[in-house]
């Protein structure tokens, strides 16, 4: 007699523990994915690498027919016959028109409308009367022009993004501590570079601070390490607190 | 169930791993001296003061370290037992410590203050008159622990020495101690050392028929012609290997470039234009030259191959550039230019880029650049302080010092090359 076999028989042997398994892993993993990937991107964003600019230099333009001149440290200002008052945060003096490279500056600008002192204005200038001071004699600052009230009066920007801000303000108060002994050959600092990793609390004092990559030169990581003592951070806005004071920031050393 | 997970999991860790860091780039680190301490030293007064007088002004010359005020000096310690908080407070980051004998036997560590360690030992003997060379032994090896570059302090140079009756070839320690007389008659000029360091070519007019190139022996003041070519040959360049030199002579009132046997054998013309060619420097490898041509109707500096092939104009800027050295490291081309002022200043030039720097200003008449062997440092002559005298700077114009203080003038400096470790 010929017996036929069912095709759900052979279904029904196959055993249904692992596909639950099975199912119940690849939830899990969702779940993990749900918990785990947010904070990812919710980390501030790499940062910008800052812009190094410089002021050239006033004076006139030298042939490119001749031979250079070394750079000239730049004049000493000039004598005031009395000390300025202070000059009013809120509007720093702006020009009216863009500053030529070949017009002198400082060229009287069309006069503002009147408008009347400010507060604070009238605070500084009875301040410079009390202390012998003149009044200020500088032109009267832009009222229209936009800025911060703790900008700087050469600014350009008339905001500036917290975090980045405050990266400028890291690299700016590093920077002016860096210092390479000359004794480290110029052909070695060709290819000298090292990372430091630092975890800044709240209040800007450094947590702690790792060598993560090394250079191979002694005397450059003890510069390094100078350099990162010797330096008085700001405090971190509260964005930052945290990432900062957790994953630190990576300060990438090249001489 | 493991082989399940394990995939799942090797995902999400690299995932967790790149979180994203804030990153700060740091460049353009301020360069500055490494700030050194040379203790009082011990032992035997008179050979001990020396070694470190000598050894000062070594450091000091050199532009890498900051000398430290004896006189802020704190500690009180002994040759090995040393109180390193102490000189870390005066702002010491190395420490030298010497000691010597009566019999001129010294030895002299190198310390690490902040890390409180032992960087260099080293124990020298001399004869009596030899305190000055224990020095510089020392110093040669400091420099070269921190740049692994040879120091210079050992290291002689040659000058022209001016008198009321003629220029005389002079012979010096680096730092223009003990200088001696190679010849002693008639008008010698533009010294250059053989490769060796034994010999010095210089054009002379002591024969009484025009400019000639002579060799002398620096050991026995030998004196031998080497090229006597025409009625002017002058400025002789031996190439890196020693094996050929160049020089400039006039034929059929025409001023050329050419290359010799070391001998002076085998004068072969390498340049043929019009115009004076003059000058010529060799490149540390011995392929290319440069020299001085007229050709463009002013003197600027050039480059060719060593068989005159491949002719390049170096320099743009400026009427009137001469004397072009080549620096020993490749990188940079030294050259005495005169500026809008009619003034002469030392100039470098990179002969990649063609960018030019300018080392030396407002300050008197700087002329004919020479390079110290390791190419850190630059000869040059300058009349800033009256009388023109040798003086020494960085290969970038800092730390510019007075050499000689010869009566009437020097001028003419030619470096000597490294001597052979021992």
């Amino acid at each position: 007699m010929q017996v036929h076999r069912s095709a759900l028989v052979a279904i029904s042997r196959v055993p249904i523990a692992p596909g639950v398994m099975l199912a119940v892993g690849l939830h899990a993993v969702v779940l993990a994915a749900a918990i785990l990937l947010p904070p990812l991107f919710d980390r501030p964003p790499p940062l910008r690498k800052p812009i190094l600019a410089h002021l050239v230099a006033l004076g006139k333009p030298r042939s490119k027919d001749l031979l250079p001149r070394k750079l000239s440290p730049p004049p000493p200002a000039p004598a005031a016959a009395a000390s300025p008052a202070p000059v009013s945060p809120v509007a720093p003096p702006a020009p009216h028109s863009k500053p030529s490279m070949n017009s002198p500056p400082a060229v009287k600008p069309t006069a503002p409308a009147p408008r009347a002192p400010t507060r604070r204005e009238l605070m500084d200038r009875a301040l410079a009367r009390a202390s012998g001071h003149a009044e200020a004699t500088h032109e009267a600052p832009d009222p229209d022009r936009a800025g911060q009230a703790d900008g700087n009066p050469a600014g350009t920007a008339e905001t500036a993004e917290a975090g980045e801000r405050y990266f400028s303000d890291v690299h700016d108060a590093i920077l002016a501590n860096y210092v390479v002994p000359s004794v480290i050959s110029e052909r070695e600092r060709l290819y000298l570079s090292a990372t430091v990793v630092a975890y800044i609390r709240s209040d800007g004092s450094l947590l702690k601070h790792n060598l993560q990559k090394k250079s191979g030169n002694h005397f450059f990581d003890e510069a390094l390490e100078l350099a990162i003592a010797r330096t008085k951070l700001p405090p971190p806005p509260p964005e930052l607190a945290r990432a900062l004071r957790d994953e630190g920031v990576a300060l990438n050393f090249r001489p | 169930m493991r082989s399940v997970f394990l995939p799942v999991l090797a995902l999400l860790v690299p995932l967790a791993a790149r979180a994203e860091r804030p990153a700060i780039d740091l460049n353009g680190a301020r360069i500055q001296a490494y700030p050194l301490a040379v203790a009082k030293p011990l032992g035997d007064p008179r050979a001990s003061l020396q070694v470190q007088a000598v050894l000062t002004q070594d450091f000091e010359r050199s532009g890498l370290f900051k000398l430290l005020d004896p006189a802020s000096f704190l500690a009180r310690d002994d040759l090995r037992a040393i109180d390193f908080p102490s000189w870390a407070a005066v702002g010491a980051q190395g420490l030298v410590k010497l000691s010597c004998d009566a019999t001129v036997k010294c030895e002299l560590r190198l310390f690490d203050v902040g890390g409180a360690r032992e960087l260099l030992h080293g124990t020298y003997s001399a004869p009596p008159a030899g305190a000055r060379q224990i020095a510089h032994r020392f110093g040669d090896d400091v420099v070269r622990f921190f740049t692994q570059e040879p120091g210079i302090f050992q290291t002689r140079i040659a000058y022209v020495r001016e008198t009321a009756t003629g220029k005389q070839i002079v012979v010096a320690d680096a730092d223009g101690f003990g200088p001696q007389l190679l010849t002693s008659a008639s008008i010698n000029l533009l010294p250059a050392w053989t490769p060796d360091g034994k010999t010095i070519a210089f054009t002379s007019l002591r024969d009484g028929s025009g400019a000639h190139v002579y060799t002398v022996d620096v050991s026995s003041r030998q004196v031998k012609p080497l090229v006597l070519m025409g009625d002017f040959a002058a400025g002789a360049a031996y190439a890196p290997d020693g094996l050929k030199f160049t020089f400039s002579t006039s034929v059929d009132d025409n001023t050329d470039v050419y290359v010799s046997q070391a001998d002076g054998s085998a004068g072969r013309r390498l340049t043929a234009t019009r115009g004076i060619d003059i000058s010529a420097s060799w490149s540390p490898n011995g392929r290319r030259l440069a020299f001085i041509s007229e050709r463009a109707g002013s003197p600027q500096v050039y480059t060719m191959l060593a068989d005159g092939s491949d002719v390049r104009r170096l320099t743009f800027q400026g009427n009137y550039n001469q004397e072009p050295a080549w620096s020993p490291k490749g990188d940079l081309i030294a050259f005495s230019g005169r500026d809008e002022k009619r003034v002469f200043d030392i100039y470098t030039i990179n002969p990649e880029t063609g960018k030019v720097a300018r080392l030396t200003q407002n300050a008197g008449t700087n002329e004919k650049p020479a390079w110290s062997p390791n190419g850190r440092y630059l000869l040059y002559s300058s009349t800033r302080s009256g009388k023109r005298q040798i003086w020494l700077m960085g290969a970038d114009g800092a730390n510019q010092r007075q050499l000689t203080s010869e009566s009437v003038g020097a001028s003419d400096p030619a470096w000597g090359p490294l001597l052979p470790q021992k």
